[in-house]
């Protein structure tokens, strides 16, 4: 790894996911400030969800209404937007754009023709994505830790806290590997941060929808939320290995072929 | 055991079916400065970029003082200086940034103390932001970013557009010193008289093949001009007849235009005593130059 570009990577990167973290770290806390509000209107609250269709809870990842009044429940509800929707999100685009950008702003002419491999690009690249990543899901995990150590009534699953973040901050680096997959693929140099996002909200969607449709469940194995265990109030909430597996030997695979294509790729400006 | 300085052999480069070049084979030796001419879309830059290992040769391979280009990139990147044709450097950085950023690849500190004297040297703010410098400014910076590291091959591509004439003039003063001192360059440019001012030999590349490698004192002695002359009167007879006259020439109106590579003397002794409105002489366009030597 070559530590000038890596050095320069991270500063570039540096203001992005300060902006995205206090966003989504602003958003965990300030919600679950609402969470003592939310119990003692919980007449009102179950009477206004009740006229809700099914599929608007399913899209927060709710499959019992009163799992929303334990503390945990009430956290991993609006995680699932905040953290798992705008976090992927943060890591597609970043990713997809860390190489490629080197491309459609005509910087790789430069940077290709100094005394580096493109070896060392990618993995100086890769690493600072990586470093990103964790920093967001660090802070943003310590956030929701201490939202919901002061907003609990009574005593929740730290574990089952502990595990949904794991599932979180590996749901987001196999979204890293994707975008740097795509990036690879490119051949017009351009941003392709538009096909990121909607690639995101499309899989999440689908998800959704096989959620909510017993005839379409089949096609939430095509949505890495699918792998996401959000039943965080179930008491046998436990770390399911194969989908751990599924993330970590999707996201190798991906970093691993966008390595190769990149050493091989012609780069067009 | 001295290598040419460029050895390219067979070299082919294809997108998908539309032509890049086709089987190039070309050789620049050691402390020359070498002229690669040829229209806009020729393949100039496509053969740069393979030797720069941007781009992969589809066939045949290219060596740089005997590195293999896909092999041993990162050697060859650490021996040659790129100026490329459209200069984009970071634009979140100031010039010294930049330049700062660029040396620190050398790993030499040699690199970053050459960089106050080259910035002065071609009249540059070090703390202004890329974004907010002129074209010709950010080309002084591909210029700058060069020669940090005292290549041993300088690959140029179109290095004078944005340039003002002092600038050019500095510019072309350093190559012929950094060439005294042993550095090859490798010129490729769209513009013949900045490779006759400064390359011996020149290759000369059409429709991504290599045409022509001549001296360039060759291609001076086929010297063209292009002239128009406007009568005020009708276009004379006798000019018809004028040894040197390339293809005939276009009448439009009382104007006449064609290409000329005779003696100038015989040519101002056929117009002497004809009303000549206006005339212009100038260089013509490598492509008019192409339609009389190489169709």
């Amino acid at each position: 790894m070559n530590r000038s570009l890596f050095l320069r990577e991270l500063r570039s990167n540096a203001t992005s996911l300060l902006i995205w973290t206090a966003i989504i770290t602003f958003l965990t806390t300030a919600t679950m400030a609402l969470y003592g509000i939310f119990l003692e209107n919980n007449v009102k609250i179950l009477a206004m969800i009740s006229i809700l269709p099914e599929g608007a809870l399913q899209f927060k990842g709710i499959s019992d209404v009163n799992d929303l009044f334990s503390v945990l429940g009430f956290y991993s509800a609006n995680n699932v937007i905040y953290m798992l929707v705008l976090g992927s999100i943060y890591s597609i685009v970043l990713s997809s754009n860390i190489l490629l950008k080197e491309e459609y702003g005509r910087t790789a002419e430069f940077l290709l023709s100094w005394p580096v491999t493109r070896g060392q690009v990618f993995c100086g690249k890769l690493t600072v994505v990586i470093i990103n990543i964790l920093a967001l899901n660090l802070v943003t995990t310590i956030a929701g830790y201490i939202s919901l150590e002061t907003c609990k009534k009574e005593p929740y699953n730290v574990d089952a806290f502990l595990i949904m973040s794991l599932y979180t901050l590996l749901l987001h680096l196999f979204f890293a590997a994707l975008g740097l997959f795509m990036s690879v693929l490119v051949k017009k140099p351009r941003p392709i941060t538009t096909l990121s996002v909607a690639l995101v909200m499309v899989l999440y969607f689908i998800f959704t929808i096989s959620n909510i449709t017993p005839d379409l469940s089949w096609a939430g194995y095509v949505s890495p939320y699918k792998f996401i265990d959000l039943d965080v109030v179930n008491p046998a909430y436990r770390i399911d290995l194969l989908n751990i597996l599924y993330f970590t030997g999707f996201s190798f695979l991906l970093i691993f072929s966008s390595l190769r294509i990149y050493l091989r790729k012609d780069i067009y400006l | 055991m001295s290598y040419p300085a460029i050895q390219i052999s067979d070299l082919t480069k294809r997108y998908g079916k539309d032509r890049g070049i086709e089987n190039i084979n070309l050789q620049v030796d050691e402390g020359e400065i070498f002229g690669f001419i040829g229209p806009n879309g020729a393949g100039k830059s496509t053969t740069i970029r393979v030797l720069l290992n941007l781009l992969f040769p589809t066939g045949g391979s290219a060596r740089i003082m005997g590195f293999d280009t896909v092999r041993d990139s990162k050697k060859i990147r650490a021996r040659t200086g790129y100026i490329p044709s459209e200069a984009n450097p970071y634009p979140d950085m100031t010039a010294r940034e930049f330049l700062r950023y660029a040396a620190s690849f050398y790993g030499a500190s040699q690199a970053e103390e050459k960089i106050p004297e080259l910035m002065d040297y071609f009249d540059l703010e070090p703390g202004r932001k890329i974004s907010s410098l002129s074209s010709g400014n950010r080309k002084k910076l591909s210029i700058i970013q060069s020669f940090l590291h005292s290549p041993g091959l300088l690959i140029v591509d179109e290095p004078t557009t944005g340039l003002d004439p002092l600038m050019q003039s500095r510019f072309f003063d350093l190559l012929r010193s950094e060439n005294k001192r042993g550095m090859t360059v490798f010129f490729s440019s769209h513009t013949l008289s900045d490779v006759q001012m400064l390359c011996r030999r020149v290759a000369i590349i059409r429709e991504g093949r290599i045409v022509n490698v001549e001296a360039i004192e060759t291609l001076r002695k086929k010297q063209l001009k292009k002239i128009r002359i406007e009568f005020n009167d009708t276009v004379p007879g006798n000019l018809a007849s004028l040894p040197g006259l390339e293809n005939g020439f276009n009448v439009s109106g009382k104007a006449i235009e064609f290409i000329y590579s005779g003696d100038m003397n015989s040519l101002v002794a056929a117009l002497s005593g004809k009303d000549i409105a206006d005339m212009t002489v100038e260089e013509p366009s490598l492509e008019e130059i192409f339609m009389h030597y190489y169709n």
